[in-house]
């Protein structure tokens, strides 16, 4: 059992990298828009920890995050924290079963899942009648938070230390 | 491990139930927005002001410090900007001496005819604070919003051209959507030619010239100024010059350095535009508030017979 005050803290800096990543976001020094959109770290962090210890990303904390990033980053309010919300609760779900992943299989999870987010939100954004941005670009997006995703991962295990659940051991928040 | 499974017996129905809640109330979130998009954007823009100011400690060095590394690199090529420099400087010698001559004539016209200047264009400036921080929307975030007195719709200039128009008022920020966004339509006239167009952004850094009656008529270098038309945007600002594409299309180079925004200019314009419902289209409201002096040839339309040249509410279309 990992104790509560190790838990809190987690999600402490959790909340704080968010806020970071928004921030950074937030910042007017590429107005014009740069050919290679931004990463999506917030949802590169929330899969790395969900994988690594799922108690350390409650729903409510999930949630509460994306929603807010919604609302700052221009975003349909709502749609996109729907989505991740209901994928994060998938995997808090399937993970009780999983047996120990290889990385290889954890980042080819993320790259799907990523791919299946951005699909899923432009489905619903067509059939909501919404002007859709160029695909390529949405594709990009997706493309380097994918590729930034070992770099998350690494961060969480070398530097930040996420505690890891062993296959058995089960924790929900 | 056995507590732990008993316990998680009870809580799983509850936390689905608490799951199923939870993802309705966003589904129900998006479709307010899209049905009732002003409501949620004011929301928005209620956050925005809530939290935008409050990062600003952290923001404004870092900000600092991105805009030095941007200068840095541009040290690199200070020969070749020197020479340019020099070029620009006698060439601009020349217009000055000639801008002073016509400041002088002009005055003598003015005061042969007694000429009222029109006050109607009086300015707030802000300071820019944040970009829209999503890489399909071109907008900034202003430090004046709703306290200074700003209204939807009126235009934002840096000191040369026209950069974009309020969209979303908070009490202390306000957003500015520019002219490159893919929501932004703007009437405007092509000088000398006198062709009218709507200039629609396309999220590229030069927007789009719609609807030109004549495209023979123009040709790159032309001027672009704003027409007026619809009545939401002053007539006359400069916008920018045209530039033809390969492929014919004529395009926009606009004069706002848009790379580099820090101050804008709010042109307090008009008496501001309300939009109640969904399906309204933005204008100045009739019959203008007490007090406000209009200008004789800008006389708004009746409400609902106004022309669908407008733009449409911020906050659409996102990957």
């Amino acid at each position: 059992m990992t104790p509560p005050l190790q838990i809190w803290t987690y999600r402490g800096l959790f909340l704080l990298i968010a806020a970071t990543a928004v921030t950074i976001k937030l910042l007017p020094i590429d107005i014009e828009g740069s050919a290679l959109p931004g990463p999506d770290l917030i949802m590169a962090l929330t899969f790395a920890w969900l994988m690594r210890h799922p108690a350390l990303v409650p729903l409510a904390l999930i949630a509460a995050v994306v929603l807010l990033a919604d609302f700052l980053l221009q975003r349909p309010p709502g749609l996109w924290t729907a989505l991740v919300v209901l994928v994060t609760e998938a995997i808090r779900r399937r993970r009780l079963t999983m047996v120990e992943v290889p990385f290889l299989t954890e980042w080819a999870a993320f790259a799907a899942i990523m791919l299946g987010l951005l699909l899923l939100n432009r489905i619903a954004l067509w059939l909501l009648v919404v002007d859709l941005a160029p695909l390529g670009p949405v594709l990009l997006h997706g493309f380097v938070t994918v590729l930034i995703y070992p770099a998350v991962a690494a961060l969480s295990h070398y530097v930040l230390r996420v505690p890891k659940l062993a296959p058995g051991e089960m924790e929900l928040d | 491990m056995a507590r732990d499974n008993t316990t998680q017996a009870h809580t799983r129905p509850v936390r689905r139930l608490l799951l199923t809640v939870l993802i309705l109330c966003l589904i129900a979130l998006v479709f307010v927005w899209r049905i009732d998009n002003p409501r949620v954007e004011r929301l928005r823009a209620a956050i925005v002001d809530r939290v935008v100011p409050n990062l600003e400690w952290v923001m404004a060095p870092l900000t600092g410090l991105a805009r030095m590394a941007d200068d840095f690199q541009s040290y690199a090529r200070l020969y070749e900007q020197n020479q340019e420099l020099r070029r620009e400087l006698q060439q601009m010698r020349a217009w000055r001496e000639a801008a002073l001559q016509l400041e002088q004539e002009n005055a003598r016209l003015l005061s042969l005819n007694q000429v009222q200047l029109n006050t109607e264009l009086t300015f707030v400036t802000g300071i820019v604070q944040s970009d829209a921080g999503s890489p399909f929307r071109r907008s900034v975030v202003l430090n004046v919003g709703g306290r200074d007195g700003i209204l939807d719709g009126w235009a934002t200039m840096d000191g040369l051209g026209v950069v974009g128009r309020i969209s979303g008022v908070g009490e202390r920020t306000s957003r500015v959507l520019l002219l490159t966004d893919a929501n932004s339509r703007i009437p405007v006239t092509i000088q000398p030619s006198g062709q009218q167009a709507l200039l629609s952004g396309d999220n590229s850094s030069a927007p789009v010239l719609d609807f030109i009656e004549d495209p023979d008529t123009i040709s790159a270098g032309d001027r672009i100024v704003t027409s007026g038309d619809g009545g939401v945007f002053p007539p006359d600002l400069l916008v920018g010059s045209v530039v033809e594409m390969p492929d014919g299309r004529h395009r926009a180079r606009l004069a706002a350095d848009l790379s580099r925004l820090q101050f804008l200019r709010v042109m307090r314009s008009h008496p501001g535009t309300a939009l109640d419902g969904n399906s309204d289209i933005i204008g100045p409201p009739w019959p203008p508030p007490e007090g406000f002096v209009m200008s004789p040839d800008a006389v708004p339309v009746q409400r609902p017979t106004r022309p669908a040249v407008a733009e449409a509410g911020p906050g659409e279309g996102e990957p």
